[in-house]
């Protein structure tokens, strides 16, 4: 076997599915950057205003001067000068941008609240109730502990409808505890599950010594829990962010006005309604909305990887 | 260095991040930015308006253009005039299956924007205020400016139409809706092509599927449409057709002011009772010829009936021609690259010789009222709710705003500036110009109504049902025997559900179609019930 | 009479308890009630604002025998579920080992965050990605067809009931975005570097390595896939609702979709549970059999180490 070739092989088939991979996303920013107008005659071109925009650069590399024509969407022409040429296609690079941004920002706004407001009451509760499970022994323990755990074999398919019934019951529709409580009840129960098990691991001298030195419960868990799992916090944290955020059936099923959607529920509501007939909107909200996660990401590469991979466990 | 840059730049992210997502200072959705001029004063009343997409502030009509503002001006000057009230727009998707949640729930915007049909489903809830009683009033604001403007004596005056908006009463004889505008749709074509190939404009179906074949031939798309088109309009235009002959012989209710526009229309509990008597069935070979007719235009019609865009193809010329509505115009009068003349037909209508049904009258409208406003139980909010519901009308003050505001949107200048800031509708109020745009719907307008609206006759399940299998059969995954057979459990699920809902009393029906009983004799093919 | 140790122990026991109190009312109000009621409300007809009527078994006795969607949509469950297992038990799978083939760590790095960034794109965008930019008149596919000559095999990818099945199951073409190749290439790693030496020194390489080595001691990661996209396809209708709408006909349906048609379009909260109830049933019986069967693949995997 000859490596070289064989590498070479290799690196042929994985940038091939690496390509096929990614191309929509590649079409998703091009798209974001065209005009609504500009999808009539095509699905994939670079977006007018870039090509504009390099035409006026190479002109400028050449020395070219003096007013130049502008067609606008409809290709309406008019003759202005090469800075404010310069501006003006500028700005139609981001007109799709500033629509949806309009409608994105509140969804963004109400993402973060409801992902960020689940994933502290899942940490704090979670690893509450965990630390309880793991470190004492008292009456009924076993019977909470399977009663958290039975809560796993029902499926979510089985509680949607219900849950819509009891979170409209309660008066709960359009307001964020409608997502918020159900998502701390749901992903506390894997949560205590990952907790619990860190926390019996870790060695009991740790414990008996902070007992001599007179710490109680609460000053046990602050000052010996927490900074011991600060990385299964992480992840936790992550696992959780990962599963709200991307959550749309629910959101959109008891957001039936427009205030309390987030980005799932909002993106589908802009596509299927007020911005479905504008290309250039709905390709830059999805780019837009994808821009989070990847500062999570990129900030957080490690616990974002484990976070993933553990999420996987939940089932 | 690497590792002191990390953080450095995150923190230059989160800070582009939380100026980006910090309230911004112009206003967002057109009025979020007043609310906070707004929040000094004392707020008594804030009015949720869901005024649909069509007009909703701050999109692209037709994504081109400009963002609209109309609305969100003409709402500044009710604000303006009434400190003690806000208003607030909520762009919530036009389905009933989201209106049903909100109004059992109580929290639907105070005005939504629906198909009046849509409303008359839940009459019986509560759920929706009648508004005869201040449409037979002066509008006030006319009537403080001058007296002798349509509208100061009743507000009914101001309505342009007004067999059209008076024949949208519900089948219960009150009036749930205000229409500001009106629709139309048409067969929009290719002029040049057809002059360059000598296609003329078709007088009758046949002639049209004649001249579809042709295009075909000369290697295009004939006619662009998608499954919505054909199962709202499509249905109903048929259905029309080939009932038109055996009409007076199955309509069974008769109010006046309805029939002034719409003679003979089919109203759920009467389509339900005639369910009862055999018609539309299997049974029924006018019921078979109006799905038989449907599919005619198959080999015609766009190949991806979901997610074809109609006036990419036609604007392309991958399609001569193209079914939609008024709306359409401004997006193509405003599209320089359409590198051909343009205009619109209305569909011929069946004759003798195409269905041993149909008797060539003209096809009816499909169209009509176009924004729909209603006002529902949130209106009144600020009332008992122990109190019976016309009780509750009568006290509330949160509901004498939120008609007010109704009122204040038909005075012509702010219609004008709603309905006329992009060729989309025409408008319904006297004294606003129609945009020249516009003109070739004025006279489809002019045609008589639809005897039925199928989509808007039952529950959604039945539309999703139709729509559903009415796909399947046009893209041939289920003949015409499977088709039926599936719209008849269809029909009697519909018509049974109806039936439980609403309880109708088909006592007076009996009478009526018994009495009737020697109009149909003279009819050929009629079913007999089961 | 209660000794005084006992007294102190249940004294403690309660006082945990009370601190047990807010995640036990949360589970007992979102997921236990929501359990209780989907099988009690099962047995009823009602629609949201209007009077619920008890009606016993029939929402059942309808779903399971008269309903016409029922059958095609199980099918349809079934036949995206094994071609999901399919390509995600497969294609990761292959890419992560060739992935890990590669000598330099830092090639390696790469290419596996270049297969993650997907994974930052919200799953409701790329549906919405699938069906605008992918499937639609316009898309990708036709166009590439086009591009090529082929118009006439252009369709509608969605709305043809020859190809709208499978158009939703090649979504996510070519299924190598995302964490399986993550949670392959941790067991790859996984593999102690002896037994590489040694199946090296037996002249075990290439394909045949893949298949007597690799694959066996990835078993686990597998399993964990399967059990994952089994559970997903079975419960999963959020993709189906954005591009096909279950559509044509009920060419595309699967029970969880018709579940939320019922619920939440037609408004038969009753008929909507009583599905719910019987996916339920599916999934306890599937996960039944899949905890013997994962106890006795732990076993065979105790057996090899």
């Amino acid at each position: 076997m000859r490596p070289k070739l064989a590498r070479g092989v290799i690196h042929g088939i994985l940038l091939t599915t690496l390509a096929l991979t990614l191309v929509p996303f590649f079409f998703m920013v091009n798209s974001a950057l065209r005009e609504s107008s500009e999808f009539y005659h095509g699905t994939f071109a670079a977006p007018r205003a870039l090509r504009q925009l390099g035409r006026l650069g190479l002109d400028a590399v050449e020395g070219r001067r003096g007013p130049v024509v502008v067609t606008d969407e409809f290709d309406n022409p008019r003759t202005v000068p090469r800075a404010e040429a310069a501006r003006y296609y500028a700005s139609r690079l981001t007109v799709g941008a500033e629509l949806a941004w309009d409608l994105l920002r509140r969804y963004i706004l109400n993402s973060f609240l409801v992902s960020g407001l689940t994933a502290l009451g899942v940490c704090f509760l979670g690893s509450g109730t965990a630390y309880l499970l793991a470190r004492y022994r008292f009456i009924g323990r076993k019977f909470v502990f399977t009663f958290i755990l039975a809560t796993m074999i029902f499926p979510g398919v089985l509680t949607l409808v219900p849950s819509f019934l009891l979170v409209k019951q309660l008066g709960l529709l359009n307001t964020y505890g409608s997502m918020i409580l159900p998502y701390i009840a749901g992903g506390q129960v894997f949560a205590i599950f990952v907790f619990k098990s860190f926390f019996e691991g870790l060695s009991e001298e740790l414990f008996e010594s902070a007992r001599l030195d007179g710490a109680g419960h609460w000053s046990l868990y602050w000052h010996i829990i927490l900074p011991l799992s600060r990385p299964v916090f992480s992840v936790v944290t992550i696992m959780n962010v990962l599963g709200t955020w991307n959550n749309f059936l629910w959101p959109y099923i008891v957001n039936t006005d427009d205030r309390h959607h987030v980005v799932a529920s909002g993106l589908y509501t802009m596509a299927s309604s007020t911005m479905s007939s504008n290309p250039s909107t709905l390709y830059a909200a999805w780019t837009i909305s994808s821009i989070p996660l990847l500062v999570l990401f990129v900030y957080a590469t490690k616990p974002f990887i484990r976070g993933l991979t553990s999420g996987a466990l939940r089932a | 260095m690497r590792s002191s840059l990390r953080p450095l730049s995150l923190l230059v992210v989160l800070a582009i991040g939380a100026w980006l997502l910090w309230p911004p200072a112009r206003p967002e959705n057109g009025v979020a930015g007043k609310s906070a001029s707004t929040a000094a004063r004392s707020v008594k009343h804030v009015i949720r308006f869901a005024p649909g997409g069509i007009y909703f502030p701050g999109t692209l009509p037709q994504g081109v253009g400009e963002p609209l503002q109309g609305l969100t001006k003409v709402v500044a000057a009710f604000e303006a005039r009434f400190p003690d009230t806000r208003v607030e727009f909520i762009n919530t998707p036009v389905l009933r299956e989201f209106l049903v949640t909100q109004l059992a729930g109580g929290s639907a915007p105070d005005i939504v924007t629906v198909n009046v049909e849509d409303v008359w489903v839940d009459t019986q809830k509560n759920w929706y205020v009648p508004l005869d009683r201040y449409l037979e009033a002066p509008n006030p604001f006319v009537a403080e400016r001058d007296p002798r403007a349509p509208g100061a004596r009743q507000w009914w005056d101001m309505f342009r139409y007004q067999a059209i908006s008076r024949g949208k009463k519900g089948p219960d004889g009150r009036n749930y809706c205000i229409s500001l505008d009106m629709v139309e749709t048409g067969i929009f074509y290719n002029q040049t092509f057809f002059a360059a190939h000598g296609l003329k404009v078709p007088g009758t179906w046949g002639e049209f599927l004649t001249l579809a074949e042709r295009i075909r031939r000369l290697g295009k798309t004939p006619l662009a449409v998608n499954i919505d088109a054909l199962a709202d309009w499509g249905q109903d235009l048929l259905f029309d057709q080939i009932y038109q002959e055996i009409l007076p012989g199955i309509d069974l209710k008769k109010d006046p002011e309805r029939d002034a526009y719409q003679p003979a229309y089919l109203d759920p509990d009467e389509i339900a009772f005639l369910y009862r008597k055999g018609l539309f069935t299997r049974r029924d070979p006018r019921y078979v010829e109006v799905w038989r007719h449907l599919h005619e235009l198959v080999p015609y019609i766009t190949r991806d009936l979901i997610t074809a865009d109609v006036v990419r193809d036609f604007v392309n010329q991958d399609a001569i021609m193209f079914w939609s509505g008024t709306w359409l115009t401004g997006r193509l009068d405003a599209d320089k690259g359409v590198g051909f003349k343009w205009n619109v037909f209305y569909l011929p209508p069946l004759t003798r010789k195409e269905s041993p049904y149909a008797i060539g009258v003209p096809m009816c409208v499909i169209g009509g009222s176009g924004t729909q406003f209603e006002i529902t139980n949130s209106a009144v909010s600020d009332t008992d709710p122990s109190l019976p519901f016309a009780e509750r009308i009568k006290r509330s003050e949160r509901l004498r705003r939120t008609v007010q505001l109704l009122q204040f949107i038909c005075l012509p200048e702010n219609t004008e500036k709603i309905v006329n800031e992009f060729p989309i509708l025409i408008p319904n109020i006297v004294g606003v110009p129609v945009l020249p745009q516009l003109a070739p719907f004025e006279r489809i307008l002019e045609r008589r109504y639809t005897s039925t609206k199928w989509a808007y006759t039952f529950d959604l399940r039945f539309n999703d049902i139709t729509r559903r299998m009415l796909l399947l059969f046009l893209t041939n995954g289920i003949d015409l025997d499977g088709f039926l057979a599936w719209q008849d459990s269809n029909l009697r699920a519909a018509t049974q559900n109806f039936i439980e809902r609403k309880r109708p009393d088909f006592g007076p029906f009996e009478r009526e179609w018994r009495r009737r009983a020697p109009v149909r004799a003279h009819y050929r093919d009629l079913p007999t019930p089961p | 009479m209660i000794s005084a140790p006992t007294r102190a122990r249940l004294r403690f026991a309660a006082g945990c308890h009370v601190l047990l109190l807010p995640s036990m009312v949360l589970l007992l109000t979102f997921v236990y009630l929501p359990v209780a009621w989907a099988f009690v409300k099962s047995l009823y007809r009602f629609e949201i604002g209007g009077q619920a009527e008890f009606i016993g078994l029939q929402n059942y006795i309808e779903y399971l025998t008269i309903d016409p969607p029922t059958w095609p949509s199980m099918l349809n469950m079934f036949l995206l579920t094994a071609f999901a297992v399919l390509t995600r038990l497969t294609v990761p799978l292959v890419v992560a080992k060739l992935i890990h083939s590669l000598p330099a760590e830092r090639t390696r790095y790469l290419y596996r965050v270049g297969f993650l960034v997907p994974i930052v794109v919200p799953g409701i965008a790329v549906q919405l990605l699938w069906s605008r930019l992918i499937y639609s008149d316009y898309g990708m596919l036709s166009e590439t067809l086009r591009f090529f000559g082929l118009g006439d095999w252009t369709r509608g990818w969605l709305s043809d009931p020859h190809t709208a099945l499978a158009a939703l199951m090649f979504m996510g073409f070519p299924f190598a975005g995302g964490f399986e190749i993550l949670v392959y290439y941790a067991g790859l790693s996984a593999i102690p570097e002896s037994v590489n030496e040694a199946a090296a020194l037996e002249g075990c390489t290439g394909i045949r390595k893949f298949f007597r080595i690799d694959v066996p001691l990835v078993l686990s990661q597998l399993k964990l896939i399967l059990v994952l996209t089994v559970i997903g396809g079975f419960q999963g209708f959020e993709g189906i609702f954005v591009l096909s709408q279950g559509g044509p006909g009920f060419r595309t349906m699967v029970p969880g979709l018709w579940m939320y048609y019922n619920a939440f379009s037609y408004q038969r909260m009753g008929y909507a549970c009583a599905i719910g109830v019987v996916l339920f049933a599916i999934i306890f019986s599937l996960t039944l059999f899949n905890l013997r069967y994962f106890r006795s693949a732990e076993e065979i995997q105790g057996h090899t180490s």
